[in-house]
């Protein structure tokens, strides 16, 4: 018997908001959270970027109780998110349920900010790194926290691919409530890693903008680095509907592959495959309600490959559907872009409104879709997709449909 | 001793989240309600203040057969004579 996985939670926090209510709110209206920034360190070093930062969580963190204090901050940013997923969702895990969840929270990079404390006490202030460090900065820590904070005993792991891991994660994760493997899953993303050090290695490599991130517009020269985490909890519908929860979303499909070809730049062929996997089994009756959550970066090089990508899968319909990058908004997240972008289009489809591309100036001949530039469109949406295109030559991409 | 005895009094005492009553040598450690995190932050609290070396290994139960406080800050007292 197929067994077939549904959305019954979600939960997000992130530059835009720190719930999904606000988040929402932020995406249609088509607001921009990318400020200028100061970072500092050791009294000596100082750089000073556009980023998107999370400012308004420090009483959230205070509340999440002692275990939770003593985390690093991407630990935080997850169980916030979790938490409200969980909450959103209904569910409430007992013994036998917790055994049959799965846990599947990833990071681009991890406890970024622990690190660099760490390093700053030896070198600068002669002191020893902190004692948590180690628990404080392993990618799984988020994973560990919410199975010990939920009583979670399934599979429990973290995905790390970079850009891709919140897509990665929603994939596998789901993959495993397929197989019977689980029943129910918290599945997402998180990351935290705006500070010194980490902009600095950024910066090193060029990639960043220089202003603000211009997805698809001709005038587009950098990302921009955001923090904050997105968690979905996935269930096979049937369980859920046993315990008549209210259904989201479906998982329509989901595609994942390598490049195999570069650490850096994007390629055609692997990006449009991962698209055509995610869409073998989705039936389209009409592209123009496809609504594509683009990985669109507003790099030189990601939005041309992307939209080559979309339009050798979709061919002619391409000009029917809808695309946008709301990295333009919230910024790229890295390993938390999948988990809170994926719920950008789950709410898109669910409110029938594309949210914008913000910050587009000029149209550029190399990127031809229609973007929904700078305002949110009306749009009855059947089928959504967030895709998510590693550095590293990693991809995948998830494909929703309305339940 | 007792020169160290309230500082360390003291670092307990922040990670005592079981506590109800009174920290003092004849307070059982059981009653404290130290978790495997704040272990670790206490020994590292006490070598940082102290400027000492605690054995310890973080797989160990690091009070042995320890079961006052008081047996601690004795065990504490002849770390820090033998430096």
């Amino acid at each position: 018997m197929t067994r077939n996985v549904v959305v019954t939670g979600m939960g997000v926090v992130s530059p835009l908001g720190n719930n999904i209510e606000t988040y929402w709110d932020g995406l249609r209206e088509g607001r921009s959270a990318i400020i200028k920034r100061e970072y500092q360190a050791a009294d000596k070093f100082s750089l000073t970027v556009p980023v998107a930062p999370i400012d308004d969580i420090d009483d959230t963190i205070k509340s999440l109780g002692r275990d939770m204090l003593r985390a690093d901050r991407f630990s935080q940013l997850a169980v916030i998110a979790a938490d409200e997923a969980i909450k959103n969702s209904g569910i409430e895990f007992d013994e036998a349920l917790g055994a049959r969840t799965a846990c599947i929270i990833g990071t681009g990079i991890g406890g970024q900010t622990t690190l660099d404390d760490g390093y700053q006490a030896m070198l600068c202030r002669d002191r020893r790194p902190h004692p948590l460090t180690i628990l404080k900065i392993i990618p799984n820590a988020p994973a560990s926290h919410l199975s010990i904070r939920h009583g979670l005993r399934g599979p429990t792991f973290a995905v790390s691919s970079a850009c891709a891991t919140g897509a990665h994660a929603i994939g596998v994760c789901a993959d495993l409530i397929r197989s019977g493997s689980a029943d129910v899953g918290l599945a997402g993303s998180s990351e935290a890693a705006l500070s010194y050090g980490a902009l600095e290695a950024w910066k090193a490599m060029h990639i960043l903008a220089d202003e603000t991130c211009r997805p698809f517009s001709k005038n587009r020269n950098g990302l921009v680095i955001g923090e904050g985490a997105g968690v979905l909890v996935l269930e096979e519908e049937e369980h859920a509907k046993k315990r008549g929860a209210e259904i989201i979303a479906r998982i329509a499909g989901f595609g994942m592959n390598a490049d195999g070809n570069d650490m850096i730049n994007p390629s055609v062929d692997g990006a449009s495959r991962a698209i055509e996997l995610a869409m073998e089994d989705v039936k389209v009756d009409d592209p123009a309600g496809v609504y594509v959550n683009a990985h669109g970066t507003g790099t030189l090089l990601n939005d041309p490959t992307e939209t080559k990508a979309i339009r050798s899968v979709f061919g002619d319909d391409a000009d029917a559907l809808v695309v946008s990058s709301t990295k333009s908004m919230h910024g790229h997240l890295l390993g938390a872009a999948g988990g809170i972008e994926t719920i950008a289009a789950i709410l898109a489809m669910k409110n029938s409104i594309v949210p914008p591309t913000v910050n587009y100036e000029e149209p550029d001949p190399a990127c031809d879709l229609d973007y929904a530039p700078n305002t949110a469109k009306e749009r009855n949406i059947s089928v959504a997709l967030s895709n998510s295109f590693a550095f590293g030559g990693l991809n995948a991409v998830v494909a929703f449909s309305k339940p | 001793m007792a020169e160290y005895e309230a500082s360390l009094l003291e670092i307990i005492k922040e990670h005592a989240v079981g506590l109800t009553g009174e920290l003092n040598r004849d307070t059982p450690i059981a009653d404290l309600g130290i978790d495997s995190f704040s272990v670790v932050e206490i020994i590292y609290e006490i070598e940082e203040k102290l400027n000492v070396e605690v054995p310890f290994n973080a797989n160990e139960n690091p009070f042995g057969d320890m079961a006052t406080v008081g047996d601690l800050l004795d065990a504490l007292d002849k770390l820090i004579k033998k430096k």
